[in-house]
């Protein structure tokens, strides 16, 4: 690659020998621009006897002293993103030293899992995100990373409270069951959800076959962590990074202030012929808003340090970081705060021996609030009514007053706030130990030891107190306890052979076995009539108050599951143009049934370099073209344990002389029959490289059809029992989905004079879901919620869409009487219809509307994904923004309470108030009506645009005592900054994750918009 | 052809080793045991696991409080209520006689009700394992309870699949829907030999005594118009001596009222257990207690609850000035609330009355959910009843004089005189003693099958269409699950 040999120009031909050592200054610039490079390592390369090592890294003018060098010394000089290079000092001149950009878009190694890869030679779908854009993101959690920044990865939030869960889904939902992809961290099995982000190095997306290696466990993707290490010959860096910042609600909710709500309450009794709540309105002005007194402004906090670095026989890596985050409602009652310590060596025991080892230690605090339901904080502000005062008169918080128009389950939702106590801690020690041993030439074995051992407890204090008659209200106080107890390791034992035939024939042949188990048991226990009703009290040492004699107020569960693969892989290339890759992985695993306990799952991969810009004519535009295809079955695993086996396991409790009496009863019925989900996936795709590397382009497109769905508590005739208290149906192999999309990414980068360089990037991805196979009698499995007592919204059906809303097809509003007398009857859904009305379809055209009439109302997969990032910098100026865009799919609006006097969005000033009033929102009236069953009324569009991040920064250099090349970057941020969505409620990009149910938005805590101060520090 | 360097002898073993040494502990490694838990086919073993599976046969009494509340809501006697026209679709769908095999609520009750027969045949399938002293009395309870569980089936359903042991999955698709007759002859075989085995007074209050599989069979023959057969066994258990009417009509309703002298078998619940709304089988409580609780109630002796089951003007009025169970039977909530100053909401089909036999009473600790955790015992049997049912029979095989004597039993207490004896005969007595059951036993589920199995249910219900609504549809689901083998309903 001549364009990018590194240029060693030696100025002032002096060429006068000194025996004696001298001061040697120097200039590291970059080749391309010129422009000095700051923080380069200049190191000098020598036998290191005392265990110190010598070298500086350039300042902020790119240049270096170093004392005591003599001629012959050989420096090393590296950079981020530079070709590394080494200089042998011919004289005490000082020295000017350019360095090439680093094509390192293809000699960048990536794991690959049991062993890492040349970008160059990988064949599947991998898509891998650096710590460069963990940074710039400033993620709270690992998950948020990947939103937008690789294609066919959509994550999801469950709620925007802090610390609650993201859903991270992988070419789309395969499965009624578990979606989550397979997460390896540093080799081993681990969680995202505790991951400190500032730890993570790379983040690699296994998206295809490629993913086979992992068998049974990586049918749903393969998302593979490696944390930060230390680099050899190095001298010790440290780096500490922070951030403070506020947060508040990215969305409130336009409702209706008091005079509107109390108007329109007017309006909707007058029309069910009752006497007027409100005869006079006036003077009533805007009431109370909930939503106000529910959020706030809460504040983020983040601190994390590390020091690094290495000799040239082992590298060192130690850090720490705590994180602070009260939530944007209940402020520290919803807080967050994690604090992690962190260790990773690396060791050369000997010549062919290296031992790799990390051990990483988290603290997690949580407390939280109801959410995500009926009788939740949000769901509570959005319908208590605006004209009840916060407080009372004697200052105590109001009650929502239980009338039949406000129901038993809406209460005064900062009273709910200041009643809620619980606290939640985690103690987690993870890691791992990797020896790697060179037997011969070619020929390295690996062993590598992994675990996570986690410790949680939780306490929640029910609180004695009374709403009025709510079903809140609690009689008796009591505080609910657990420990729950987690912990796995995984034992790698593999080879790797490498060797090169006849020149061109590369062959690096793969034969392991792994050994994984997971144990782990949870107690819980219940303790009433807490002392003083006071949280402080609330401990089952102090709550010695026992349920009625017979109650059970202890719980408890152990698990022990075991996994035992072998895999093997050849990866074969020729002349590194043609790529050929085949696995097969054997599992044997507990969570399978006698009749199916073990597993093969093989693949392939193949690529061509179809066009290298080396052996093209020197104008041609083209570096790179390299063209890949897929094929290969994975599994799946995650279904409960134990699913082969009937166990007393049910519940059987009754009341004899007048106490309870627990005795034994089946539980989930046994399929010994249970086996893996069966994933084939197909890709075929291709990379291409363009303008000296300058654009990356990256096409994708998938079949991946998943087949043997695991069905739990599959519905099953009733008269096998299924329905009794703690049984459930079997788990049957019984469904097909078939995900296909596009995926696309291009990338574009460019220095472009020594003031301006830029990056920018997009991605897209299409998704196509359709369940092709639905084996349990009906057809069709139903799930999700809507309203109160109604029929489930959502289904996975063949044909359609997994999870698709399932309800009644409205056509505007019955405007006359005599409309109504043409149209089929509603009856069925309620109430016969009135002008003012929803007009429901008549879909099977039976001529009367009934649930039969049910139809497709949407879903909530997007069927398109994109993400915009750009960094610019400017000189000292950095500026970077991330976006984030998801259309197609499809969200329900399940916050409103169906009751006459809760307040409402303010779409209800648009209601039908007489002939050609409007076609769209339907009249208030207390009377019964049937426009409150599911309909199109109440889906609606979940398509959004979001600016996740827009960070602006300024590098100053920093001048401390020897260490002239430190810097300090100061910047500014904010996050969700902006939604661009026509959908009504808090958040369009929310879900609960169900594959069936998912995208019911009970009132979704809203994601949280956020405005940093940060400051980077390198010394 | 590329392969391993065969020269390369370290690499061969190497690989050898590590297939052989994790190839010889699969086994091991893999078949674990499951950790703490019981193999379901290996049970039985002990006295105390026909106990303690015994008492998972009784559990499933407690979600036939749905079978209490529709049956009544069905009828004539209430209105589904609730909080508006789309709370709890299939209870407003039943009682408006639109109901589909769709149904919820209809679902659950067949589901609920197979799962207490397969809990019982559970027990029966392993009848012969061991022996033991007392084993004849817990089969004989299972056998009771798995009558009781088919005669709602039989009562709800009509023809359903029948099997001595355990229903299996693919049963659905191979049993049929035995007839009517053959389901009851399979209820008789199971209580003729429970009755042969079961304590006179039962071994624990809560379980069954000889005396409710008596009448339990009683009221079977009635439901077949076996007169001669029903009039026999209803008398053996008002000539056991063992029950009387309790003294005071106001009485049996309230706790201390549970087990009574008039008690002949009672559906056990609890306020110390409870469950949420995804599992209202699995709660300890009277769930249909809270779901019949007056609206948004404030006020003294009550809890507040849905207003769902409430009972309609006409039955209010159906009951003769004097008579005293009206008030006990039925909450006049405009008048209790001008009385004591209570507040109420008003709830879909407001109709200002509550079903006061079964709403909740202040005091009770509802753990879990204070409306799915009512204490109030299900009256399943009265004595009331089965003198009632006694005085059917009777008259239908001409005896009338006797028959007469138990209905004026009955409503001697009611008016606490013998101004309101009744002296008809024949179809008139009937009538009579029609009227009777409809007063006496108001709000406890007894009412639309009395009208379906006298006929009289078309003349009674709005929206009864006779050769339809006798039986209530299959499930659409377990329709599809027979794939072909079941036949739904008339009608439907």
């Amino acid at each position: 690659m001549p364009r990018f040999i590194l240029f060693v120009v030696l100025l002032g031909a002096n060429f006068g020998l000194f025996a004696q050592s001298f001061p040697l200054s120097g200039t590291v610039l970059d080749a391309e621009s010129g422009d000095p490079l700051i923080g380069a390592s200049v190191i000098v390369d020598e036998a290191v006897e005392s265990g110190t090592l010598r070298g500086t890294v350039t300042d902020i003018d790119g240049s270096f002293q170093l004392a005591d060098i003599t001629t012959g010394t050989v420096l090393r000089i590296t950079y981020t993103g530079f070709v590394p290079t080494t200089v042998t000092v011919a004289s005490a001149e000082p020295l000017t030293i350019s360095l090439g950009t680093d094509v390192q878009a293809l000699d960048e190694v990536v794991v690959i899992g049991y062993g890492t890869q040349r970008k160059r030679s990988v064949t599947g779908a991998v898509s891998t995100v650096d710590s460069e854009t963990i940074d710039e993101l400033k993620p709270v959690k690992i998950e948020q990373a990947l939103q937008g920044t690789v294609a066919g990865v959509n994550v999801t939030t469950q709620s925007g409270a802090p610390g609650a869960g993201l859903n991270i889904r992988i070419r789309g939902v395969a499965t009624n069951g578990q979606n989550a992809p397979l997460v390896i961290i540093d080799g081993y099995q681990g969680d995202l959800s505790t991951v400190n982000p500032s730890d993570v190095a790379t983040i690699t997306v296994l998206k295809d076959a490629q993913a086979a290696v992992y068998g049974t466990i990586g049918a749903n993707g393969v998302i593979l962590i490696t944390t930060k290490t230390g680099e050899r010959n190095q001298p010790t860096q440290l780096r500490y990074n922070t951030y403070y910042g506020t947060q508040e609600t990215s969305r409130s909710l336009n409702q209706l202030n008091a005079t509107e709500y109390a108007l329109l309450l007017n309006e909707a009794y007058a029309a069910g012929g009752q006497a007027l709540p409100f005869p006079d309105a006036s003077g009533l002005g805007f009431g109370t808003d909930y939503q106000d007194e529910v959020f706030e402004n809460a504040p983020i906090l983040s601190h994390d340090l590390t020091a690094s670095g290495g000799s040239d026989k082992m590298t060192y890596s130690i850090g720490g970081s705590y994180l602070d985050q009260d939530g944007i409602i209940g402020g520290d009652k919803a807080g967050f705060s994690r604090a992690t310590g962190r260790v990773a060596l690396g060791v050369d025991l000997a010549s062919r021996l290296k031992l790799s080892t990390n051990a990483i230690f988290t603290n997690i605090s949580r407390r939280s609030l109801s959410e995500g339901g009926l009788g939740s904080v949000l769901f509570n502000a959005l319908n208590a009514p605006p004209t009840l005062p916060l407080r009372d008169a004697d200052g105590a918080f109001s009650l929502v007053p239980s009338t039949p128009g406000l129901g038993i389950e809406v209460i005064n939702p900062a009273a709910q706030i200041a009643n809620t106590f619980n606290d939640y801690t985690l103690n987690k020690l993870n890691g791992q130990a990797t020896l790697d041993y060179s037997v011969v030439d070619g020929l390295t074995l690996t062993g590598r030891v992994g675990f996570n051992t986690s410790n949680s407890e939780s306490r929640n204090f029910n609180k004695r107190l009374s709403y009025g008659g709510k079903v809140f209200d609690v009689t008796r106080s009591s505080v609910n306890q657990n420990r729950i107890n987690d912990n796995n390791y995984s034992l790698d034992l593999y080879g790797t052979y490498v060797k090169t035939l006849g020149g061109n024939h590369n062959l690096t042949a793969t034969l392991g076995t792994t050994v994984y188990r997971e144990l782990g048991d949870g107690l819980f226990a219940t303790g009433f009539d807490v002392p003083n009703n006071d949280f402080e009290f609330a401990d089952l040492s102090l709550a010695t108050g026992t349920s009625p004699e017979g109650a059970r107020d202890v719980g408890s569960y152990s698990y022990d599951e075991r996994r035992l693969s072998y895999f093997g892989r050849v990866q074969y290339d020729y002349a590194e143009r043609y790529f050929l890759t085949a696995m097969l992985r054997r599992d044997a695993s507990t969570k399978f049934g006698p009749e199916n306990r073990t597993a093969y799952f093989p693949s392939f991969t193949a690529g061509w370099i179809a066009l290298d810009g080396e052996r093209l004519s020197g104008n041609s535009p083209i570096d790179l073209l390299k063209l890949r295809i897929s094929y290969g079955i994975l599994g799946n695993d995650q279904i409960l344990n134990n699913g082969y086996i009937g166990t007393l396991s049910g519940e059987a409790t009754y009341v004899f002389d007048g106490i309870l009496v627990n005795g034994t009863a089946i539980g989930a019925l046994p399929n010994p029959a249970l086996q893996w989900e069966e994933a084939k996936k197909f890709n075929t795709g291709f990379d291409l490289n363009l303008l000296d590397y300058r654009v990356t382009i990256t096409a994708d497109y998938f079949v991946n059809t998943r087949d043997k769905l695991l069905i739990s508590n599959i519905p099953v005739s009733g008269i096998v029992g299924t329905a009794a208290p703690g049984a459930a149906a079997p788990t049957v192999n019984a469904g097909a989905v078939r995900n296909s999309g596009l995926e696309f990414a291009i990338n574009y980068r460019q220095r472009i004079n020594s003031d301006w360089r830029v990056n920018l990037s997009y991605n897209f991805a299409t998704l196509d879901n359709e369940v092709l196979e639905v084996n349990n009698g009906t057809g069709f499995i139903e799930g999700g919620g809507f309203g109160v007592g109604q029929l489930a919204p959502s289904r996975m059906e063949v044909g359609l869409p997994i999870g698709y809303f399932y309800g009644y097809q409205t056509d505007g509003i019955f405007q006359t009487a005599g409309e109504i007398e043409g149209a089929p009857s509603q009856t069925a859904l309620g109430a016969a219809a009135q002008p003012g009305d929803l007009r429901y379809v008549d879909v099977n055209g039976d001529g009367v509307i009934d649930p039969n009439d049910r139809t497709y109302l949407g879903d909530p997969i997007a069927d398109l994904t994109m993400g915009f990032n750009a960094q610019v910098e400017f000189r000292r100026f950095d500026f970077t923004a991330y976006a984030f865009a998801s259309l197609g799919s499809e969200i329900v609006r399940n916050y409103e309470r169906a009751l006459s006097d809760v307040n409402r969005l303010d779409y209800y000033l648009q209601r039908w108030t007489g002939l050609g009033s409007t076609d769209e929102v339907p009249r208030v009236t207390t009377a019964a009506t049937a426009n409150q069953v599911f309909s199109d009324f109440y889906v609606e569009d979940g398509s959004f645009l979001r600016l996740q991040t827009v960070t602006l920064g300024y590098t100053l250099p920093l001048a401390i005592g020897k260490r002239d090349n430190s810097s300090l970057r100061l910047y500014f941020s904010g996050n969700n900054l902006l939604t661009v969505s026509n959908y009504l409620g808090y958040d369009p990009g929310a879900s609960s994750g169900a594959p069936i149910g998912g995208g019911i938005d009970f009132g979704f805590y809203p994601i949280a918009r956020s405005f940093l101060v940060g400051a980077n520090l390198s010394l | 052809m590329l392969s391993l360097m065969p020269s390369n002898i370290k690499l061969i073993l190497c690989a050898a080793l590590l297939v052989l040494t994790a190839a010889s502990c699969e086994e091991e490694f893999i078949d674990r045991d499951p950790v703490y838990s019981i193999d379901s086919e290996n049970y039985f073993n002990s006295e105390s696991d026909y106990y303690n599976a015994l008492i998972a046969a009784y559990d499933l009494l407690q979600p036939s409080y749905l079978n209490v509340m529709l049956g009544e809501i069905a009828s004539d006697n209430t209105l589904a209520g609730g909080e508006s026209a789309n709370d709890v679709i299939g209870i407003q769908q039943v009682d408006d006689m639109i109901h589909t095999p769709v149904n919820d609520q209809l679902d659950n009750i067949w589901d609920w009700m197979f799962a207490g027969v397969n809990r019982a045949s559970f027990l029966l399938e392993f009848q012969d394992k061991i022996d033991f002293e007392g084993k004849a009395q817990l089969l004989a309870e299972a056998r009771f309870l798995r009558a009781y569980y088919n005669f709602e089936l039989v009562k709800w359903f009509g023809p359903i699949p029948l099997k001595e042991t355990r229903f299996s999955l693919g049963d659905e698709t191979s049993i049929p829907r035995s007839p009517v007759s053959a389901v009851y002859d399979f209820i008789e075989a199971d209580l003729m030999a429970a009755i042969s085995e079961l304590a006179v007074t039962a071994p624990q209050v809560g379980r069954v005594s000889r005396g409710a599989a008596q009448a339990l069979l009683g009221k079977v023959h009635l439901y077949q118009e076996e007169y001669t057969d029903a009039a026999r066994l209803l008398q053996e258990v008002i000539n056991s001596g063992n029950y009387r009417l309790t003294d005071d009509y106001d009485q049996i309703f309230e706790l201390a009222g549970e087990h009574g002298p008039g008690s002949v078998f009672e559906v056990e619940y609890t306020d110390a257990e409870g469950a949420g709304f995804g599992c209202l089988q699995c709660s300890e409580g009277n769930v249909a207690v809270g779901f019949n609780g007056i609206r948004n109630y404030t006020g003294p002796l009550f809890d507040g609850g849905f207003s769902f089951n409430v009972p309609v003007q006409e039955v209010y009025d159906a009951f003769a000035p004097g008579d005293g169970r009206r008030d006990v039977a039925i909450l006049n909530i405009d008048a209790w609330a001008e009385e004591t100053g209570a507040s109420f909401g008003i709830g879909f089909e407001h109709t200002g009355f509550y079903n006061r036999k079964y709403i909740a009473r202040k005091g009770d600790s509802n753990i879990g959910d204070q409306n799915l955790t009512n204490p109030n015992n299900y009256r399943s049997i009265r004595y009331a009843d089965v003198l009632l049912m006694a005085a059917e029979a009777l008259n239908a095989t001409g005896q009338d004089e006797q028959a007469r004597d138990y209905l004026n039993q009955v409503r001697r207490r009611a008016f606490g005189d013998m101004d309101h004896d009744i002296s008809a005969s024949g179809d008139a007595l009937r009538d009579f003693i029609l009227a009777e059951r409809r007063l006496e036993l108001v709000g406890e589920g007894h009412r639309f099958f009395d009208l379906v199995r006298t006929g009289r249910a078309a003349a009674a219900i709005d929206g009864f269409t006779t050769g339809k609504h006798e039986l209530f549809p299959i499930p659409f689901q377990e329709i599809q699950f027979s794939n072909g083998n079941w036949t739904q309903n008339p009608g439907y």
